[in-house]
């Protein structure tokens, strides 16, 4: 029970997670379905609808967009701010910072990773290994959504009598940009929302917001 | 993982074998006057849409006196979709199952458009 308990929020992510993109594959594969009818076309199993270009573009376009979110909130906190948001740093604080008070190197305590007490190489990975990470399952994502959007678009202009197009010609074309830049411009709203109104407004209890007491003009404070 | 899918699905194993071989089949058939038998390739929208009132596919298809095919020089499978390009042709077709069948037939390419095809569903 206690484990449940100190890893509940992660528990309740996963298992949002699952049943979200379950429920993407079932509602995707009946929509797929009817623009096959619609077509005059065939059916497809589950099975082989999940393994389809669609089903892969339709779940990379979502995952490139929301690791891009996090990876820029990760990289740009450091060294941009935002007087008032508990989402920033305090004003004097751009930057990578000191290694006290990141807790490397001779300020690392019995508690730090090990590579906190590295130099060179280790200490580089671990001081970026959460934006490396990010921004690797971003790249990897897009680079998936490329891959998979190329045979549903090829696919669909088999279907209209057109000429397929080669990769180079598909991250270029509309389709591909319209695809990600309709994510993106989401992704950066939410974090434009959060950032702004954060200064202003209160949630009791959530680490994402200042306690309700707090000034508006307080930064880097969280709940 | 998705990435791996996207991977598979570009078709690193695409058959492209079984497309090429029907539109051979396809105009082999066409050029031995079988038209029945090439009607049979054709998917149920083209062959139903083929016909002009009172005609059969077979003599819809014969009317059309289309070009002999030739060699296959290109194949492209995308999902369940694939063109063939032959030396005197360029055919689409879709996978119904297991088996590929014609939905277009005696193509002709115009730039920046839908090919304008004799036969098309």
């Amino acid at each position: 029970m206690r484990w449940l308990k100190e890893n509940s929020l992660s528990l309740t992510f996963l298992i949002l997670f699952l049943a979200c993109v379950g429920g993407q594959a079932v509602a995707g594969w009946h929509d797929f379905n009817d623009q096959q009818l619609a077509q005059h076309l065939d059916r497809i199993s589950f099975l082989d609808y999940v393994t389809s270009a669609p089903y892969a573009v339709d779940v990379a376009e979502n995952w490139q967009s929301e690791y891009l979110q996090f990876f820029l909130f990760i990289m740009l906190t450091v060294w941009l701010l935002q007087k008032g948001s508990p989402e920033s740093k305090e004003m004097d604080a751009a930057g990578a910072e000191s290694d006290e008070r990141q807790q490397i190197g001779r300020y690392a305590d019995e508690n730090s990773p090990s590579w906190a007490r590295a130099t060179g190489i280790r200490l580089w990975l671990l001081s970026n290994s959460l934006g490396i990470v990010m921004g690797t399952i971003f790249v990897l994502s897009w680079l998936a959504q490329s891959v998979g959007g190329q045979v549903a678009y090829n696919s669909e202009r088999l279907v209209d009598l057109l000429d397929p197009v080669p990769w180079g010609s598909y991250v270029t074309s509309a389709e591909f940009w319209n695809r990600s830049l309709q994510n993106w411009q989401s992704e950066m709203l939410a974090v434009l929302s959060m950032v702004v109104l954060s200064i202003y407004l209160r949630q009791r209890g959530s680490p994402e917001s200042k306690p309700v007491g707090a000034a508006h003009s307080s930064t880097g404070v969280e709940g | 993982m998705v990435l791996a899918s996207a991977l598979l699905v570009t078709g690193c194993a695409v058959d492209t074998t079984a497309p090429a071989r029907t539109a051979v089949r396809f105009h082999t058939a066409v050029s031995a006057g079988q038209m029945e038998n090439a009607c049979a390739m054709l998917s149920a929208e083209t062959a139903e849409r083929l016909p002009g009132p009172g005609q059969s596919c077979a003599e819809a298809l014969r009317a059309l006196r289309l070009r002999p095919g030739g060699d296959v020089t290109e194949v492209s499978v995308w999902g369940g979709d694939a063109q063939v390009r032959l030396t005197g042709d360029t055919l689409f077709l879709h996978r119904f199952g297991d088996v590929w069948r014609v939905r277009a037939a005696g193509c002709e390419s115009v730039r920046d458009l839908p090919y304008d095809c004799e036969v098309e569903d």
